[in-house]
């Protein structure tokens, strides 16, 4: 009787609460919205699947190795306690997430047009913006945000997953759940966001304008690029030269054209393998006590602003641009400038094409996508520089 | 302390907001810097590509070209 009454009370029956319960449901809701409507499914898949692993009582994911006294192991912990110390909290899967991305990245089209890397500068606004909307509703009391916490809500502005996590990882580990699903979910829904705005801030006439067509960018000017920017980020800014010489290095294995095994792994095995992980981590941190609280909404109302000031301060920017450029600037590249890639430079291409069927701007809107990369990067090496302090 | 916070959220934005414009800036003049340098002074692996290009165009014949472009006037024409 009694081993059955133990057997009970380490029920999954018996142990649940409200909070658990409701985590769960947020996993498949997760879970619903990757595999249904395709939303990020390659990130939301495993972070949806480890909010519910993570969430089943008892069955101790999160579990932290226990010592007794001596220095004994007397339990080793949990998978995803594991995952989280080994990956996240080190900073280390986010960065190789970037090498694979550099390593995807062709920067031909920044480079034949250099001046687009204004744009991405210019839809980092976002970021900074919605840094204030947080520090503004602490102040007002209506949440409960410290810098840090703001900074974090901020990044999710830069549009770039790894971006975010590798900030929010440093800075504010507690909103990492909530950070990265916004991050995610609004990379997802940048079809939806973008164009009302871009529509909005163009005339007709601006959205027909045609582009001249890139120059043809050297094989070598692309195997010196990568360089360039990696001494650039050593001389000015150190704090962004962990993302950026990540960055960096995957970018030099594609284009130096002789480490080519290297190149593929990278992008295609090695970057699945660490998104399984980056995802179940992300998602061991969805417990009810991190996320069901009112600053979960809070952070996804002001992640949606970012996007949205970014969007807007691209597209002003491109205008602005486009004045003072001795070759006509399509406005709509503009709002390709908050990363997202390559979400963001096809909903350019598309918009373009709506306007003028004979307007191709994807390659155009390709420099200020990739800039946005960096851009974002740089705002997180200035933020964790300017942050940690505190 | 509110005060406080607000102020960091201030310099926060301007140092960052300045940080990100500069670095972009100067990555700008240095790529058009390294762009010169290279198309100037390293030429070669751009005009490698152009005869490859051209290649294909010249090996049409004069009078074979003449039949098709008369193909393809009287297929307009009809």
């Amino acid at each position: 009787m009694e081993q059955i009454l133990k057997l009970w009370s380490e029920s999954g029956l018996a142990q649940i609460e409200m909070g658990t319960v409701v985590m769960m449901a947020v996993g498949f809701g997760l879970l619903f919205l990757a595999i249904r409507k395709g939303f990020e499914p390659l990130l939301l898949v495993p972070i949806g699947f480890g909010t519910i692993l993570v969430n089943i009582p008892g069955a101790g994911f999160e579990a932290a190795p226990i010592y007794d006294a001596v220095g004994h192991l007397e339990s080793p912990g949990g998978l995803m306690y594991y995952i989280y110390n080994v990956g996240i909290a080190s900073g280390m899967f986010p960065l190789i997430i970037f090498m694979g991305v550099g390593a995807m990245t062709d920067f031909g089209p920044l480079l034949a047009n250099p001046k687009t890397l204004l744009l991405g500068a210019a839809a980092q606004v976002g970021i900074f913006v919605t840094v204030m909307g947080a520090v503004g509703l602490s102040s007002l009391g209506i949440l409960d945000f410290s810098i840090r916490d703001a900074a974090s809500i901020g990044i999710i502005g830069g549009a770039d997953g790894p971006t975010a996590i590798f900030v929010t990882s440093k800075l504010s580990p507690d909103l990492l759940g909530a950070v990265a699903v916004a991050a995610y979910s609004y990379m997802a829904l940048v079809p939806i966001i973008q164009p009302p705005i871009m529509r909005a801030l163009t005339t007709e006439a601006e959205r027909k304008i045609e582009m001249v067509q890139l120059r043809p960018v050297s094989t070598r000017e692309k195997i010196v690029f990568p360089m360039l920017l990696l001494g650039l980020v050593a001389m000015l800014l150190p704090s962004a030269a962990p993302l950026l010489g990540m960055f960096c290095f995957g970018n030099l294995m594609r284009e130096c054209g002789v480490v080519d095994r290297l190149s593929d792994t990278t992008q295609n095995a090695l970057i699945n393998i660490v998104t399984i992980f980056l995802g179940l981590a992300v998602g061991s941190k969805m417990s009810a006590d991190k996320f069901l609280n009112w600053e979960t909404l809070g952070i996804l109302g002001l992640g949606a602003l970012a996007f949205c000031i970014g969007t807007a301060a691209g597209v002003l920017m491109a205008k602005l641009m486009n004045r003072f450029s001795a070759t006509p600037i399509n406005p709509l590249i503009g709002s390709a400038g908050v990363s997202a890639v390559p979400m963001a430079a096809r909903v350019s291409n598309k918009i373009g094409l709506e306007a003028n069927p004979q307007n191709f701007l994807l390659m155009h809107a390709m420099g200020p996508n990739v800039a946005g990369v960096i851009g974002s990067a740089v705002a997180a090496g200035v933020m964790i520089s300017m942050v940690s302090g505190f | 302390m509110e005060v406080d916070l607000f102020q960091q959220g201030v310099d926060l934005m301007l140092f960052g907001m300045g940080t990100v414009f500069a670095f972009l800036i100067s990555l700008v003049g240095a790529c058009y810097l390294m762009s010169r340098v290279i198309t100037r002074f390293f030429p070669e692996s751009v005009q490698a590509e152009v005869p490859v290009q051209m290649a294909p165009a010249t090996t049409v014949e004069p009078h074979i070209q003449a039949v098709i472009q008369a193909a393809i006037d009287k297929h307009r024409s009809r």
